[in-house]
């Protein structure tokens, strides 16, 4: 208690001497304003004279002769006159020209004025402020004890009169003192609650947080354990179980989405369905605003019909839909599906990064530069690019067994292939999610043997699907898929090498 | 022992007293300065408000002298650059004079701490 009242009388002992210091500097600005207005009324007056002195050609005046005798003389070259421009420098000019001078010299001194009113506004301002600290500090002394028992509280009240004095002109210093007071009410009646409060706010920003960190943990997870299947089962079959835990987890982490992800593909399709007519509405209007981040991935692709092949399943629905809307928008599609997982998924630049895969030895592994070109056979983009997707388009007609959409451009063959593919994918799934793979995987297999480009071409697209199905499997049930086209990427590379 | 440190103590108070001097008259040339600079600078604006059918004098001495008006805003375009040398002269040196009697008086405290310890001593020995 002693040493806090000692505090406090230092406290107010500084906050006088600071405001009488501030005083100071106000009653100095004031001099100076004051003294600067007698320079400009001095300016006006000789003004006035230059502007009326060349009215005559002669004035008949009394010139000083001496301190003490005076002589009537005359006043001639009313015209002419020599003006002191300072540092010694004089000009001979005419009135005009003087007047010229004077004006910009008036221009000056209204400057300065100007420069010192504000100053002194902005001390004037501070003497208030301290005046008002003076006041509360003088009444802390009734109030001691409150003032101690909440030693946070002060810190709150420091705060506030900091933020009041970042504002002093602005602010006058009843509001100032409003406010302190008010604050101190605050602290009196409430304690520590508004402290709570603020704690409270932070703490379910700081769940939500942890929860979005968490969610991203996992959709890591997927990844990897996507990446180990890869390496560890060539085949598609043996990706099955891998698949199947990988699904079990994701059930685990994302209960909402647990029914979607076991039944079936048809249902999945349902479940997305509502979100992609809403992106669909959305992208008439704009399509690219309605999917937010994701869209902007796709817009700059050709892949939809990629996407659509591979995730043909899920996507369905949608393409249909979007055929009857707008047959160029189709390519977006794919991504709406995307863009629904992305959603989700890309919060930071960072998930932009993670959409970017490099395969190497068959291992997924995040680029270090998503703006570099990749070479195609290394690399692989989750989200399919506009070079990537007319490579494919050309390695399709080549290899032709398992792409659907060689003769048609890319908006029609999205929609085409959207239709065929999918019912023929679908009789396939019934049995296993697996199983359209399957289909897939047949495709890949002649394509190694047939050429080495062709072999590329296939791990592209399946790593493109997986990835996707990746992202849906984060928020619905896909993810089976994921895994299986990987690894039949990954076979397919393992094979070549 | 006090004594002697006390002669010490006095003597760098004394320095201690000149630096200050030396501050503060580092520090009002510089202000001077900053005014002739105002003042110059006004100069070449009022100047450059002339044209070539005025004649420019310069106040030596008790005479004005005439001067072509070119050569006029020459010299003083030369004077302002003068004075803004001076003033970054007087700048670092103004640092440099602050920085030396931060010191100074860091040690004169110490000095004085010694001063009292062994005053202290003394007393307590006598």
């Amino acid at each position: 208690m002693a040493e806090k009242g000692k505090l406090s009388n230092e406290h107010l002992g500084g906050v006088v001497r600071l405001r009488e210091e501030q005083e100071k500097v106000v009653k100095d600005c004031e001099n100076r304003v004051q003294h600067w207005k007698k320079v400009s009324g001095d300016y006006e007056a000789l003004n006035h004279r230059l502007k009326t002195l060349p009215d005559q050609l002669s004035y008949e005046i009394t010139v000083p002769f001496g301190p003490l005798a005076f002589m009537p003389g005359k006043l001639v070259h009313t015209n002419e006159v020599t003006a002191l421009l300072g540092d010694n420098w004089f000009a001979k000019c005419s009135t005009k020209q003087a007047q010229k001078i004077v004006d910009h010299r008036t221009k000056y001194v209204k400057s300065e004025i100007d420069d010192l009113l504000k100053t002194m506004k902005n001390f004037e301002a501070r003497v208030g402020l301290a005046k008002d600290l003076e006041n509360i500090s003088s009444g802390k002394g009734d109030f001691i004890d409150i003032r101690e028992d909440s030693g946070n509280i002060e810190v709150a009240v420091t705060k506030g009169r900091k933020r009041i004095a970042h504002k002093p002109n602005s602010k006058p210093k009843l509001d100032a003192i409003l406010d302190l007071k008010e604050e101190e009410e605050e602290d009196e009646n409430k304690g520590e609650d508004g402290g709570k409060r603020v704690g409270t706010i932070t703490e379910e920003e700081l769940w939500a947080r942890l929860d979005e960190l968490e969610k991203l943990e996992q959709q890591q997870d997927d990844q990897d354990r996507l990446s180990d299947n890869a390496d560890m089962n060539g085949d598609m079959n043996d990706e099955e179980t891998s698949s199947s835990s990988s699904e079990e987890e994701k059930e685990a982490a994302l209960p909402v989405n647990g029914q979607s992800l076991k039944p079936s593909w048809t249902s999945a399709p349902h479940g997305k369905l509502p979100p992609c007519i809403e992106s669909k509405a959305e992208e008439d209007d704009d399509e690219e605003e309605g999917n937010g981040l994701p869209t902007i991935f796709f817009s700059h692709t050709m892949e939809p019909k990629k996407v659509r092949i591979n995730t043909g399943k899920n996507t369905m629905l949608k393409f249909s839909e979007r055929k009857e809307q707008h047959s160029k928008k189709k390519k977006k599609n794919g991504l709406n599906g995307h863009s629904h997982h992305e959603l989700h998924k890309i919060s930071t630049p960072v998930d932009i990064y993670r959409l970017f895969v490099d395969v190497k030895n068959g291992e997924l592994i995040p680029r270090k530069s998503i703006l570099k070109s990749r070479s195609r056979e290394n690399s692989v983009c989750s989200d399919t690019s506009e070079s990537s997707a007319a490579d494919f388009d050309e390695r399709r007609m080549i290899g032709r067994s398992f792409s659907h959409d060689d003769a048609t451009t890319h908006s029609d063959t999205s929609d085409g292939i959207t239709e065929e593919d999918s019912p023929t994918a679908v009789p396939l799934h019934p049995a296993s999610r697996f199983e359209a793979f399957s289909g897939t995987v047949v495709e890949k297999d002649p394509m190694p043997t047939a050429v080495p480009h062709l072999t590329i071409t296939p791990p592209a697209l399946p790593t493109i699907m997986e990835r996707k199905q990746e992202e849906v499997a984060s928020d619905v049930a896909p993810p089976k898929e994921a895994p299986k086209r990987v690894s039949k990427f990954k076979a397919a590379r393992l094979q070549q090498k | 022992m006090a004594e002697a440190i006390q002669k010490k103590l006095k003597a760098e108070v004394e320095k201690f007293r000149q630096m200050e001097k030396d501050v503060s008259k580092s520090v009002s040339t510089r202000q001077k300065l900053e005014t002739q600079l105002a003042e110059n600078n006004i100069v070449k604006e009022e100047l450059d408000l002339l044209d070539t059918t005025n004649t420019v004098y310069k106040l030596i001495g008790p005479v004005l002298v005439k001067q072509d008006l070119d050569e006029a805003k020459a010299t003083v375009t030369k004077r302002l650059e003068y004075i803004n040398g001076e003033i970054q002269r007087y700048e670092s040196l103004l640092k440099d004079l602050e920085k030396k009697s931060e010191q100074h008086r860091e040690l004169l405290s110490s000095l004085q701490q010694e001063f009292q310890k062994a005053q202290g001593l003394s007393v307590g020995k006598a």
